[in-house]
């Protein structure tokens, strides 16, 4: 294993996923607090659809990605204050229609196209040194974001109108937290991949939310899950031989099933119906 | 006669509603600074949505609000946090995770404004608001695990903690016990008394509040009364609101005649 970790290739694989893991769950936090898990879903398959265009019609693929990912999110967003829709109908209309624009672009190429399929499944392996940077300075932006507007990101996650009415700009700290939500999206398309990515959103912040009641310790063990599982998912996929996209989400789902089973909060209400 | 005391909230022939619908209609109301008013009507008569106009959450499709002098529309971020408010009781999500003291952090967030980070000092006023509501012993607890009654007792405390010249209460009592109803009242009265707080108490429970409120404004989507209880609580006035069966007792409460009396 000590030798694996000589290689370039698995130097910069590692400091990849542990960055998209600790991205990803602390911008998960806040999407599972304020009930964004679909919108995730949604923006991820949105920028795929990005992609696929890129590579169609020869246009740098990751910013593609951006305009769709961020469409999404703001259409989404626009509708929800709008009152006009219920977000997961929005998200779920976009959802499905990004999809099969992604599945046209695809199906509109002369030829086979590997690379797109590795946004799809996710290809930590294979991230060159541009993309590592890329996603380094992405992800410090992101975090840099989150924690600078933390305070107001929790208030609107416990009550958006009462975050409002006490004087915190809500709205816009609302596509604030959209915009991040995308920008994570399709920084973490080549790492995970387009499926996967709405996983490491999810799974390290929900399995950190069995374990605790205060929201500094759920951000602080979100993070250290989406790193650890991340990390731990690469070496297990290049030990083995194994597609680390799926290996990373399957660690961290393990995980998961293990919090729900000795989480604090079921174990008192456990408790609970026994003293009944 | 004038009041002395300067306005703090100013009503000028406003109408609020939403599409279609008009929730407030024509109400000119002057608040002055300091007043204790409790604010009655049946449901859906506009009571919430007042609270709301007071927070800049809407805009008056008539008429202009004024609130600290200043239009409504024009509310900055900054007049809002002077503003606590309690809303009408939704549903707390009892998994969310967040201690007491978290949630009333969340009263600073506003005053302190973006990019500033809480410090000892707003920790210190959230502790302090957290005694004056009686839950300081709870700060580390989990929110979700609290009773109605302690959730409402620190929802008031997070408001306490903006420092606030005017505190909006909807309903804080419904749905608790009677002994806590009156610990909630009680605790509202203090906060009036001693910080001098303007507050804007929303209720059904007319008895309870009458002999503690300046004045009782009355509301039907229009304005009925806003004037001190003896004058609101005659039987020709709420009859116009509430109908025919309620009956004033001859130890002045305020209660609905039971119909098959009479038969
Ligand atoms: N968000 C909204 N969209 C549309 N109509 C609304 C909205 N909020 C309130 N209304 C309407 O405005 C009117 C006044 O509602 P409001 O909530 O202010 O009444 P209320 O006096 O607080 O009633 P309650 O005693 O039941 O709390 C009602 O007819 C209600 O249906
Ligand atoms: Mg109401």
């Amino acid at each position: 294993m000590l030798d694996l970790l000589a290689y370039d290739f698995m130097q910069r694989s590692l400091l990849a996923a542990a960055m998209v893991g600790g991205l990803c769950s602390v911008i998960g936090v806040f999407v599972v607090l304020r009930g964004l898990a679909f919108v995730g879903a949604g923006t991820s398959h949105a920028a795929f659809a990005g992609v696929a265009l890129g590579y169609l019609i020869g246009w740098p693929p990751l910013l593609l990605a951006i305009v769709f990912g961020l469409a999404t999110v703001w259409i989404t967003g626009w509708v929800e204050e709008r009152g006009r829709m219920k977000l997961d109908v929005s998200i779920g209309i976009l959802y499905t229609t990004t999809m099969a624009l992604g599945i046209l672009f695809i199906g509109l190429m002369k030829s086979y196209n590997a690379e797109v399929y590795g946004y799809l499944f996710g290809s930590v392996l294979s991230v060159t040194p541009e993309e590592l940077s890329i996603i380094g300075v992405l992800s410090v932006l992101v975090l840099g974001l989150l924690l600078l507007f933390a305070k107001e990101l929790y208030f609107i996650a416990f009550d958006q109108e009462m975050a409002e009415a006490s004087g915190i700009p809500a709205r816009q700290i609302f596509f604030l937290l959209l915009t991040l939500v995308a920008l994570t999206v399709v920084i973490s398309l080549k790492t995970v991949g387009a499926i996967l990515v709405f996983a490491m959103i999810l799974i390290p912040a929900s399995t950190a939310y069995q374990l605790t009641h205060s929201l500094t310790a759920l951000t602080l063990y979100s993070a250290t899950i989406g790193i650890l599982t991340s990390v731990a998912g690469v070496l297990i996929s290049a030990l083995w031989d194994v597609p680390s996209g799926p290996t990373i989400v399957l660690l961290a789902t393990t995980i998961f099933f293990i919090a729900v089973f000795f989480s604090p909060k079921r174990v008192k209400r456990a408790r609970l119906v026994h003293s009944h | 006669m004038p009041d002395p005391r300067p306005p703090i909230i100013r009503f000028d022939q406003a109408s609020f509603g939403f599409p279609g619908l008009i929730a407030l209609k024509d109400i000119s109301l002057t608040i002055y600074d300091g007043e204790f008013i409790g604010v009655i009507g049946p449901n859906g008569s506009g009571k919430t949505t007042l609270c709301r106009a007071v927070l800049g959450l809407l805009a008056p499709v008539e008429g202009h609000l004024h609130i600290f002098d200043c239009a409504c529309d024009e509310l900055r971020c900054y007049h809002r946090a002077k503003i606590g408010y309690l809303p009408q009781k939704g549903v707390v999500d009892r998994n969310f995770p967040v201690t007491v003291l978290e949630t009333v952090m969340m009263g600073r967030y506003g005053a302190l404004g973006l990019f500033t980070r809480p410090g000892r000092k707003d920790r210190d006023i959230a502790m302090e608001a957290l005694t004056q509501v009686g839950m300081d012993s709870y700060r580390d607890n989990a929110l979700g695990q609290l009773s109605g009654g302690q959730q409402q007792r620190v929802f008031i405390a997070r408001a306490l903690a903006q420092q606030p010249k005017v505190l909006i209460l909807d309903e804080p009592t419904t749905g608790l016990d009677i002994t806590t109803q009156h610990n909630v009242i009680e605790l509202v009265q203090h906060l009036h008394d001693e910080l001098k707080l303007t507050v804007l108490l929303i209720t059904h429970d007319i008895n309870m509040i009458r002999s503690r409120v300046d004045r009782l404004v009355l509301l039907k989507t229009r304005l009925f009364a806003a004037a001190s209880p003896a004058e609101v609580l005659k039987p020709e006035i709420l009859h116009q609101v509430y109908g025919k069966e309620l009956v004033i007792t001859d130890k002045d409460l305020v209660i609905v005649e039971d119909y098959h009396h009479h038969h």
